[in-house]
């Protein structure tokens, strides 16, 4: 397995052909001489990034602006509403962390779902609109004051998932409309041109607002894990366990759907199904993430290609490696968020953005 | 093995076969021969059950292709496109043992038995050296053999399959379109061996005169959908025949040393076009 | 020569007058008769100091006194419309300072401003003086500013030397949710408010006009009263109830267990204006709702 030699080329079929190129890097989870074990791999792919989010877990709680000790967090001789270290530990921080782990997770493997299924590395999970009909709800709720609250639910996330998933049916039938199945093409043309179209219309909405719901709009965009409690993670987390078991179904498939969608058919893969699943467990994932944390941008591209780095394209250990890196990642950036400006915050959003950002320069420049 | 029974196919109200039928014998070597736009690769996707028949009907050994499983399909007939792509980087070795999908159930993981075939399939084409190489870094004619790999994977039995080994089929589209002179023999004399040794019956489609002369037996001449004639190639590819199908002037002679057809063309005939002829 | 005398006196006599007559009307003359006012805290102060008839367009945001009723709207701090601006011929447009490419437009156009910010709450005063002197009203501006300061100093000494409860100002945050929310920081008008009227702010060690404050901030800061304040006047009361339910999430806070969660509305609280000693009384009325405050 190797490094990415192959620029990015998006729609280009013609790949550049090198005559006895030399022999490629290694990579660091390397295959053993003449064995050929893909449980080994998983198993030292997932000990390792899975240990790592597991490790991210246990002290993103700890760490913050007030000082706590665990001691006096599991005081049970304190009255919970009296222990102040405890409400900070359960109703602020675990709930953040966990809500790390859930949308570090969902936006890494959707990434990789995406780029898959559109066969573009530079896909990210926001490329096909669903983030931008996620934005739009969030706003009309917030400037327009509409009622949208169901069941104890307050009214921005359920609007945001509806957005994201109105977004997804839009792309999603413009893309079947011939009734020759799904195409790539048009998916990726409707989610680009859509994305477009709801930016457009999420500026006039934010011109047309007022100064305080400007603001909050614009902070809402820049992501926020602080949930708050565990309701907003209870109400996501259906949507995520269906979109997590489907993609259990993708793996190899979309392996193989890395050789062209001809050559994947010959070889007996169930073409409209995989692409059906791929797409609709991806929205799913990608809409619930953002209606739990408001957009936050950079995990979806920068996870799928450090993890293909490290242990190569096969997608059986791609998505669970980056299921925990994104997790990981994404809760160590909530920390730093809340730890660079003690007491104020840095909106996550950045905290992903900047470094996201340099090393994916890093990574193209790497490439060449 | 293969009957082709007035199959037509149309793409959105345009008409791209018409009325198309012949047959493929098991172990058969058969070559459709066309110029662009003839409607050769559809018929090669139709034939692979990649497309369904608009009208007509396509039989594997009497059963129609649409009522065959896509994993059933798989175990007997593989496809070779022009060109693979990759989005992503992947090793020979992981691209071969790719063709091992319709053997695998939903979560089984490849197991030593696939990783044999994948590793003989390999060798088959010359490719086993390649092993653990990026796909991407190879150049187009070690990736066109490594690729051929994946395919015959699809054919390799496991120990628990049971009953005779089923006739199987190799489809490959313009095959030699990106490969220079060495290449081409390489690819012309794996698929002879291919065809001798293991009995897999041979299709392909190529505008490559003389490289389907040097392997097919058999051939299907194929214009603007129709078929123009077909049969034994050396009744089927005559300087007429030629003529019919590009238009074009040419020798058609058996090359002792070669032990083969070749064609050479001469000179563009004249096209008669709406606007009167055209030298 | 005592007939002299006279004349030279009834002559003085005459010039005095003529001169002040000249001087007055020259005074008329220079008060700008056609005002405009993007910037609502300004339009409340014109109106209340008598300088509303000369008042001919106002801000998109301004909606008080109800006097400006019909008047063309000109937009406001993000989207001041030049055109719409100028098609009313003003002769004096008051803006905020910032409003660097308005300010060259009008200039070059050659028409007289007035540039204004926001302030702590003694700038009150003084705008409405400065106002009143531009407008040609600095009477009518410095009663009502004498009236903003000794409104503020009878309620300085109303709560004086009581305690002063630890207080949240939540000035925005989500529908039904307690996320991205924001509260007055330790420095801005809205803080000095919440100060006057006899309340010390959780979040005073912050020098920032508005803070987003997250769980952790308010849980460690154990505010003993929280008022949210809101400008838009059409909730319901079952609407506020609602929203109030969503501080149950935080049982810990003295607030919350005392049942100390307040809900304002009115613009009056985010006006830096004429309405000001009103909306402090509000506040203290909430705080402190045995003191002798003056009830309005």
């Amino acid at each position: 397995m190797a490094t990415m030699n192959n620029e990015p080329t998006g729609f280009t079929k013609r790949p550049s052909r090198r005559l006895s190129a030399s022999a490629t890097k290694a990579p660091l989870v390397p295959s053993a001489d003449r064995r050929w074990s893909l449980r080994r791999r998983l198993t030292v792919a997932l000990g390792g990034f899975g240990g790592l989010a597991i490790i991210t877990l246990i002290v993103a709680p700890l760490v913050g602006p007030t000082p706590i000790t665990l001691a006096r967090v599991f005081d049970t001789s304190v009255p919970f509403t009296e222990n102040v270290d405890a409400q900070i530990f359960f109703i602020a921080r675990l709930p953040r962390a966990l809500a790390g782990i859930l949308v570090g997770a969902s936006l890494a493997v959707a990434g990789v779902v995406f780029q898959a299924l559109l066969r573009n590395p530079l896909a990210t999970p926001f490329t096909l609109g669903v983030s931008a009909g996620a934005s739009l709800g969030a706003m009309l709720v917030i400037t327009l004051g509409l009622p949208v609250a169901m069941v104890g639910i307050p009214a921005v996330p359920i609007a945001s998932l509806l957005g994201s998933l109105g977004a997804a049916s839009v792309v999603y039938t413009m893309a079947t409309l011939r009734h020759r199945g799904l195409s790539t093409t048009v998916l990726l043309l409707a989610g680009v041109t859509l994305n477009s179209f709801f930016s457009a219309i999420i500026m006039f909405v934010q011109y047309s607002s007022d100064f305080a719901q400007t603001f909050q709009t614009v902070r809402w965009l820049m992501g926020n894990l602080d949930v708050g409690g565990f309701q907003p993670i209870l109400a996501a987390l259906p949507l995520l366990g269906i979109a997590f078991v489907m993609f259990g179904t993708l793996p190899r498939a979309l392996n193989l759907l890395t050789l062209g969608s001809d050559s994947a058919a010959a070889r007996g893969v169930d073409i409209l199904r995989v692409q059906r699943v791929a797409f609709l467990s991806a929205s799913l994932a990608t809409g619930a993430a953002v209606s739990l944390s408001g957009p936050i941008g950079f995990i979806g591209i920068v996870i799928p290609h450090l993890i293909r780095l490290v242990v190569g394209a096969d997608h059986r250990i791609v998505m669970p490696a980056s299921a925990c890196l994104g997790a990981a990642f994404l809760v160590a950036c909530d920390v730093a968020a809340r730890s660079v400006m003690a007491p104020l915050e840095l909106p996550v959003g950045v905290i992903t953005a900047l470094t996201g950002g340099p090393f994916f320069l890093w990574l193209l420049v790497r490439q060449r | 093995m293969l009957q082709v029974a007035n199959v037509s196919f149309a793409y959105e109200k345009h008409l791209v076969l018409s009325d198309v039928s012949f047959d493929l014998a098991p172990g058969g070597l058969l070559g459709i021969l066309g110029p662009n736009g003839s409607g050769k690769t559809t018929l090669l996707r139709l034939l692979g059950g990649l497309l369904r028949p608009s009208a007509g009907q396509i039989l594997l050994d009497g059963r129609d292709l649409g009522s065959i499983t896509k994993a059933g399909l798989a175990k007997r007939m593989a496809m070779v496109p022009q060109e693979t792509y990759l989005a992503f980087d992947y090793s020979v070795l992981e691209v071969a043992l790719m063709g091992r999908y319709p053997h695998l159930r939903t979560f089984e993981v490849e197991g030593p038995e696939d990783v044999e075939v994948a590793r003989a399939a390999l060798a088959e084409t010359g490719t086993a050296n390649l092993e653990q190489r990026s796909f991407m870094t190879l150049s187009g004619g070690e990736k066109q053999r490594v690729v051929i790999a994946s395919a015959l994977a699809q054919f390799g039995r496991r120990a628990t399959d049971t009953g005779r080994r089923p006739v199987e089929a190799l489809l490959l589209d313009e095959p030699t379109a990106s490969l220079d002179l060495g290449y081409q023999l390489d690819i012309a004399s794996t698929i002879r061996r291919l065809n001798n040794d293991r009995s897999t019956a041979i299709v392909i489609s190529t505008h490559d005169l003389n490289f389907a002369a040097s392997v097919c037996e058999q051939v299907v001449l194929l214009r603007q959908g129709c078929i123009l004639a077909a049969g034994p190639i050396h009744e089927i590819l005559r300087p007429d025949t030629v003529k019919d199908l590009y238009n074009v002037d040419a020798v058609v002679e058996h090359h002792a040393k070669a032990g083969h057809l070749t064609i050479v063309p001469l000179a563009r005939r004249a096209i008669d076009t709406p606007y009167g002829h055209n030298e | 020569m005592a007939t002299g005398a006279t004349t030279m006196t009834r002559l003085r006599g005459l010039v005095v007058i003529v001169a002040w007559l000249v001087f007055v009307a020259d005074l008329q003359a220079q008060a700008p008769q056609r005002i405009v006012s993007i910037i609502p805290a300004v339009t409340e102060i014109l109106f209340a100091i008598g300088a509303g008839p000369q008042v001919v367009g106002v801000g998109s945001y301004d909606n008080y006194p109800p006097e400006i009723g019909d008047l063309p709207r000109v937009g406001g701090l993000i989207d001041p419309d030049v055109e719409a601006i100028l098609a009313l011929r003003p002769n004096l447009v008051v803006l905020y300072i910032t409003q660097v490419d308005l300010t060259t437009q009008l200039t070059r156009a050659g028409i007289p401003l007035f540039e204004y910010s926001h302030g702590t709450l003694a700038d009150i005063p003084t705008t409405i003086r400065r106002l009143g002197n531009r407008t040609g009203h600095a009477a009518e501006a410095d009663k009502v500013a004498l009236d903003i300061e000794d409104g503020l100093v009878g309620i300085a000494e109303a709560v004086s030397r009581r305690h002063r409860p630890r207080t949240l100002l939540v000035i925005a945050r989500e529908p039904y949710s307690l996320r991205n929310l924001f509260a007055s920081g330790g420095s801005g008008f809205q803080h000095d408010m919440l100060e006057l009227a006899g309340a010390k702010n959780v979040l005073d060690g912050t020098m920032r006009r508005a803070v987003q404050v997250t769980t952790e901030m308010i849980l460690q800061a154990a505010p003993d009263v929280i008022i949210e304040v809101r400008t838009v006047e059409r909730l319901s009361p079952a609407e506020i109830e609602k929203e109030m339910e969503v501080w149950n999430a935080l049982p810990s806070l003295p607030a919350v267990q005392n049942q100390n969660v307040i809900f304002l509305t009115g613009s009056d609280l985010v006006i830096p204006g004429p309405r000001i000693v009103q909306a402090i009384t509000r506040f203290a009325l909430v705080l402190h709702p045995d003191a002798p405050l003056p009830t309005q």
